[in-house]
């Protein structure tokens, strides 16, 4: 085809996708069905994990928790249960949901090290063998180590960047292949908002989100490349959330009321609205998308002004020194 | 009394960004003042060959006291050591593969007692597998994550505290613009770079009140080297392949002028906006349209 009228028709499509998109955002299409397909969540013993099995739950999904911890997964595996058995649709009661044909979804539990590769596959394996094909992968296990680069053991490193970013490797080729076979499935990545900006002090957990993005971007547009469209991809980048997991970050004193670590539940269920809705991507709160853009069309400079405007400079210090006071006061305890 | 601090605060904001695209814009205009390199032992990881060699002749070109060299390949070490010697330069180089800690350590305490204290860093060293994911090797993944990034974090730790207290130093690191808009065929890749950037970035937010003590990020495109040999971008005539030389003279010169981060050639800028506006569908139209589904078809790397 003669470039020029490549070039017309390309324009056209981009200027019909932010049409397509402006439709969405003001008519929410509808959120697809996901009983009765297999759903494997890893880091499924706490925070965001649990919640996306709970969520993926009361959609009557069948779900398959792994967690390096079982006391915890188990208790996940508990709660989603109650979940199904409080959710059941009353057999032949006639309030119009008999075109649903009657399933009742089970939860497994498996645990598995997903830094581990060998453990990931075998694990995999078993899924395949006891549960079935899987369609939607949530790669949602993640460490923060807590160090300063200099004074963090390398060991620590090593593990936030397995975890966080390698172990993403491993669960998505071990079920991308039945995928790719189907043209059938959903990954999810949850990454962070460190994934798209970063800040001082944690360099390896920053490492570790990005490069788990540089992973999914370049994973989709593979799909894409291969014409596999039956295949979704949905990147999650929640600001700081209320998991614990960074105790003590702080933001600049005055901003922080209009930047409030957000609530587990809140993100969890803007992420399922995107991920049952296709969206490619979502960001919550909204404001990061404009910081997100902000950040590729000002110098250098300027987003360290605005950083420190917003005290997102030096936030994670506090979350350090408290890491590193709370190990010390253990260390002196054993 | 904190509210009026506050106001003020977010009233002059605005004026500061304002006054750091200007200052961004007339340093674009009128070259800043250059640092003297005279005393300065600079370490480039991959200086046998590809950009790294460049770079490190460039390094002694511009007056750097010493300069070491790093990489695998003794061959290309030395004859790259000697041909900077021969032009009067004082220059040492050892055997060092960056993805594997235990030797980062063991020959930076070589280097230190042999050559002296390191005050550039050049981490430079990487490798391209160079695949999709399902064709990719695990090992090959690994590899690549190893050299690209967890080398960084290596070689930064190996060298940072010495800098931190000399007051005197600068960390540079040779990335990609891949790191920030990624393509299919190479996910190996731009994974290790996307962490790369993340640590670098990070780095330099944390180096901001160290006095003396400097970081450089350099993202080019394309280069003219054998490691992307036979990708091929469907525009050549808009986007050239970078030639090595410029790169290594723009990042000395980044160096010299203390610039955080390069993009190489300026025009990536807009490619990297466009994605965090864009809706992906219409961002995958574009990158089907400029080629880059296509572009590592044709890709065979060092061979
Ligand atoms: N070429 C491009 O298109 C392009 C584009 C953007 C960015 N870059 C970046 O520019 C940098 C240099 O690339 P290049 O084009 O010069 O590539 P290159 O020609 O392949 O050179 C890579 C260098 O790294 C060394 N190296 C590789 N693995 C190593 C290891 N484990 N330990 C120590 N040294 C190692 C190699 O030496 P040995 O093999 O002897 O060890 C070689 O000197 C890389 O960071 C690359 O990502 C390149």
């Amino acid at each position: 085809m003669n470039i020029a009228a490549e070039l017309l028709v390309v324009s056209f499509k981009v200027i019909c996708s932010f049409v397509l998109a402006g439709a969405k955002w003001l008519v929410k299409p509808r959120e697809k069905r996901v009983a009765g397909q297999v759903c494997v969540v890893t880091g499924a013993g706490s925070g965001l994990g649990r919640l996306f099995a709970t969520e993926f739950a009361r959609r009557r999904a069948t779900l398959v928790l792994w967690d390096i911890n079982r006391e915890a997964n188990e208790e996940t595996a508990e709660l989603v249960r109650d979940i199904y058995r409080e959710t059941e649709p009353r057999r032949g009661s006639g309030d119009g949901v008999e075109d649903v044909p009657f399933y009742q979804p089970r939860v497994y539990t498996y645990v598995c090290d997903v830094s581990k590769r060998e453990s990931v596959y075998s694990t995999a394996e078993k899924v395949r063998q006891e549960v079935g094909n899987v369609t939607f992968l949530i790669n949602n296990a993640g460490v923060v180590s807590g160090h300063h680069l200099l004074e963090c053991p390398d060991e620590l490193i090593e593990r936030t960047m397995m975890v966080n970013c390698h172990a993403h490797f491993w669960t998505t080729k071990a079920f991308l292949p039945k995928m790719l076979d189907l043209n059938h499935g959903h990954i999810v990545t949850v990454a962070s908002s460190l994934g798209l900006f970063t800040t001082a002090g944690v360099e390896d957990y920053c490492a570790s989100k990005f490069g788990a993005i540089g992973f999914h971007e370049s994973l989709s547009h593979e799909l894409k490349a291969a014409n596999k469209d039956g295949i979704k991809m949905t990147l999650v980048c929640p600001f700081l959330v209320d998991t614990g997991m960074f105790q003590g970050c702080k933001i600049r004193k005055e901003i922080a009321p209009f930047f409030p670590p957000l609530k587990p539940e809140y993100c969890v269920e803007q992420a399922m609205r995107a991920i049952l809705t296709n969206q490619p991507m979502v960001c919550t709160p909204r404001a990061m998308y404009v910081v997100n853009f902000m950040k590729t069309i000002l110098p250098f400079d300027a987003i360290v002004c605005m950083y420190r405007f917003l005290g997102a400079d030096k936030c994670m210090y506090p979350f350090l020194a408290h890491r590193k006071e709370s190990t010390n006061n253990n260390e002196s305890k054993i | 009394m904190m509210d009026l601090k506050l106001w003020g605060c977010a009233l002059l904001f605005p004026l500061q960004i304002f006054l750091c695209v200007l200052r961004a814009a007339v340093r674009f205009l009128l070259p800043p003042r250059r640092k003297d390199l005279g005393t300065d032992v600079v370490l480039v990881t991959g200086g046998g060959r590809g950009i790294g060699r460049h770079l490190a002749k460039e390094f002694a070109k511009q007056g750097a006291k010493k300069v070491i060299l790093w990489g695998r390949t003794e061959k290309c070490l030395k004859e790259t050591c000697e041909e900077i010697s021969a032009a009067g330069t004082e220059c040492h180089y050892f055997v060092c593969d960056v993805g594997n800690r235990e030797e980062v350590y063991q020959q930076a305490k070589v280097v230190r007692e042999k050559v002296g204290d390191v005050t550039i860093l050049v981490n430079n060293a990487a490798v391209v597998h160079g695949k999709s994911l399902m064709n990719s090797d695990d090992d090959a993944l690994l590899k690549t994550q190893h050299v690209n990034t967890l080398g960084q974090f290596w070689t930064t730790k190996a060298f940072l505290p010495r800098m931190l207290e000399l007051c005197h130093g600068h960390v540079v690191c040779i990335n990609s613009i891949l790191s920030l808009s990624s393509i299919p065929g190479a996910i190996d890749y731009c994974t290790s770079k996307a962490s790369a950037y993340a640590f670098m970035e990070s780095l330099t937010l944390g180096l901001l009140d160290c006095p003396g003590v400097d970081c450089t990020t350099i993202l080019p495109f394309h280069t003219d080297t054998e490691m992307f040999q036979g990708m091929r971008v469907r525009f050549p005539q808009l986007f050239p392949p970078l030639n090595p030389e410029m790169v290594a003279q723009r990042t000395v010169d980044a160096v010299r002028t203390n610039t955080a981060f390069v993009v190489l050639p300026w025009t990536m800028h807009f490619i990297v906006a466009l994605k965090s506006l864009l809706p992906q569908s219409a961002l995958e139209e574009i990158h089907k349209f400029a080629g880059s589904y296509t572009c590592m078809n044709t890709f065979k790397g060092r061979t």
